[in-house]
């Protein structure tokens, strides 16, 4: 399918006067709102007189003022646009200096900084410019020296262009270790209200297909290990949060139905930084950063420890709750479930107690093979109790204390002594991209 | 009572542990070859350990094989914790793997595996951020070169993922604590003990040039509405910045 398009002339010629740190640092701009930074999920190996090698688990090289990692050298070809989405820094009705760098400079800058271990990969985007076409085919210009002239084994994400014809798709899956595009907006109606140039069709679609191609992959390299890659660490997306009316619910349903149907490996939120005044948006003072972070808590939820969307959220409880994380608001909701015994409980249990995680889950698993376990022993096995000691028993005895009853058990939880939620709480997850399974929920 | 001098390295460490159980030695003293350690007027005589690659490779392979390979990777992450006593504490946890074999690694909850589990954690989680935090810089000498103070002697888990990372320079990697490299060929990695700076490294003309480049766009990627500098210093403790580029 290809997408028509209304290219309206291009009013913004970039500016190409400017020394190579100005350009950088006018395109970091342009990229750093998407969020997206990991460099998991794909093992490439290297070798003497090679260059690059990704890991399994994603590493962290620096943390930026804001605390997201810095995994890759996140960059725009160029923050020229031809379309007009209202919430983004790049829109085409944005007075904001444009410029570009050269396919070779962003080849030069990645091999320099990749040797000083300053970055994990690559990870580049770009406005559209002159047609979805030409705009893929830049980004694969870049994609296709570091493999084939530079010999660069190091991590590379490529953005997809909606609409770009099949075949340039294809070698995008073949030079990546990760393609995405990014839905920016939850619903429908709120594309077509903020996003005109861009039916939510034209990016579905082209995720389905790229779906389709990673899955076809999958299974003929099971069948032969010399069958080609297409982006063996899968495709991700980002949602904006805040801009537009949706509740968590419909948010996390989507993330669930991209999951389940799209098979993919990551759904970023990005609570919404006010890039403009347009009418069509809200003018938040600050961005839900909280929401933001519940909502990655829930997400985790989904991915990790067996819970659907319809078990977080409802029509009753369409938004998550602020005050709690959404493990802790569903146990609350299901206090019948609870205590649970530390020896007996089956891993899938002990996923759903407040405070255990899955490195927590699976050290009492395998520790309770040898020794029975009682509340020093889950103390030295590292399981934090704050929170989780309401909802277990050890060896038979309760270690909450206190009877459990609902509306108690809440303000316990909450109370300033329980430390009260808050931007302080974004400190629970410290290292989102780090390893996927460190979120202790 | 057996009492063991070696020479303070893990295959040192491994070739005592050796001779100790050939001995059936139960209480056990180690002490390290070091100027400090010459022995006192009133300690008995040491047995002087010759490090041996085949004894430390037979124990290896005896532990992995009665116990775990899984077992014995936490020895030797403890092992480079280079903590007061850990000669000591390994010895038990050796002992008691011996005695109760493939369980050894679900005993976790033991205090003896415990101390050990948490120890070897705690370097190999050292490790792998380290993986992240070794900046190299261009020499006039023609290589690569990194310098690291890390709390742990972590530096034998680093330099194999740089072997497969930066393949095609010569690099070194310096921990400046310890006085030891790993130096890097082209064709492998070798560690290098009593390393002394002479004078301060020369950098090359576009290393600033480079470093500088990255710096400001570090400083640019940060999003101003999220700015969060407690929690960056959480994530980046001020110890940790001394050779981080993007610090300077
Ligand atoms: S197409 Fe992409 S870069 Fe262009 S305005 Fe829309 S979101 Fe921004």
């Amino acid at each position: 399918m290809r997408l028509i398009l209304s290219v309206p002339p291009c009013r913004i010629s970039p500016m190409t006067n400017l020394s190579l740190e100005q350009r950088l640092a006018l395109l970091a701009d342009s990229a750093k709102y998407d969020v997206s930074c990991s460099s998991s999920g794909s093992s490439r190996r290297g070798a003497p007189g090679m260059v690059g090698s990704t890991g399994r688990g994603g590493i962290c090289h620096s943390w930026t003022a804001d605390g997201r990692c810095i995994s890759l050298l996140k960059i725009l070809l160029s923050n020229v646009c031809i379309y007009d989405c209202a919430y983004c820094v790049n829109r085409s009705s944005n007075p904001v200096p444009r410029t570009v760098l050269t396919p070779g400079e962003i080849v030069t800058i990645t091999m320099e900084f990749y040797r000083r271990n300053y970055i994990e990969g690559l990870f580049l985007s770009t406005g559209v410019v002159v047609s979805p076409d030409h705009t893929m085919e830049q980004l694969l210009r870049v994609a296709r020296r570091l493999r084939r002239e530079e010999r660069f084994n190091g991590y590379i994400h490529l953005k997809v262009v909606p609409g770009a014809d099949a075949v340039l798709v294809e070698e995008a899956g073949r030079l990546a270790d990760r393609v995405s595009i990014n839905i920016e907006l939850p619903s429908r109606r709120s594309l077509l209200l903020l996003a005109p140039d861009k039916p939510r069709e034209s990016i579905i679609e082209p995720m389905r297909r790229l779906s389709g191609l990673i899955e076809t992959s999958r299974l003929e390299r099971r069948r032969s290990r010399n069958a080609p890659r297409f982006a063996p660490a899968g495709q991700s997306t980002q949602l904006i949060v805040g801009a537009t009316s949706e509740n968590d619910r419909q948010i996390m349903t989507l993330s669930e139905g991209l999951y389940q149907r799209l098979g993919l490996k990551r759904v970023y939120y990005s609570a919404y930084v006010p890039v403009s005044s347009d009418r069509r948006l809200p003018a938040l003072a600050v961005p839900p950063l909280l929401r933001e972070h519940r909502l990655y808590q829930a997400d985790w939820l989904l991915r990790f420890y067996g819970f659907a969307s319809h078990e977080l959220l409802d029509d009753a409880h369409p938004h998550l709750d602020m005050r709690l994380d959404p493990k802790t608001g569903w146990a609350l909701r299901h206090l019948e479930q609870f205590p649970v015994e530390v020896n007996r409980a089956d891993y899938h249990l002990l996923l759903r107690v407040p405070g255990i995680g899955v490195r927590s889950a699976q050290r009492i698993v395998k520790a309770r093979r040898t020794c029975r376990l009682g509340e020093e022993e889950l103390k030295r096995l590292g399981v934090v109790l704050k929170r989780a000691r309401y909802f277990v028993t050890a060896g038979g005895r309760y270690l909450g204390g206190i009877s459990m009853e609902g509306p108690e058990l809440l303000e316990r939880l909450t109370a300033p002594g329980g430390r009260r939620a808050s931007l302080e709480q974004l400190e629970l997850f410290p290292a989102r991209d780090l390893s996927v399974v460190t979120g202790e929920l | 009572m057996g009492r063991y001098r070696y020479d303070g390295s893990f295959e040192g460490y491994l070739s005592t542990l050796c001779l100790a159980l050939a001995e059936r030695d139960e209480a056990v003293e180690f002490v390290r070859d070091a100027p400090e350690t010459e022995p006192g007027l009133f300690d008995g005589p040491a047995i002087a350990v010759v490090t041996g690659k085949g004894e430390a490779a037979a124990f290896r392979e005896r532990f992995a094989a009665e116990v775990s390979p899984e077992a014995f990777s936490m020895l030797c992450y403890a092992f480079h914790s280079e903590r007061e006593g850990i000669e000591n504490l390994l010895w038990q946890y050796v002992r008691l793997g011996l005695q109760a074999g493939p369980r050894l690694c679900s005993m976790i909850a033991d205090k003896r595996v415990n101390r050990v589990d948490r120890l070897a954690r705690a370097v190999s989680r050292e490790a792998h951020r380290y993986k992240g935090f070794v900046r190299f810089r261009e020499l006039e000498e023609g290589f690569l070169y990194a310098r690291i103070e890390p709390e742990a002697y972590i530096i034998r888990f680093l330099a194999p993922h740089f072997a497969r990372r930066v393949g095609d320079r010569p690099w070194v990697i310096h921990d400046l604590r310890r006085s030891v490299a790993a130096v890097y060929d082209l064709a492998g990695w070798r560690l290098v003990h009593d390393i002394t700076l002479t004078g301060s490294p020369r950098f090359t003309g576009a290393e600033e040039g480079w470093a500088g480049l990255w710096r400001s766009y570090f400083r640019r990627l940060a999003v101003e509405e999220r700015r969060n500098p407690k929690l960056q210093q959480k994530l980046v403790p001020l110890r940790s910045r001394k050779y981080l580029v993007e610090f300077e």
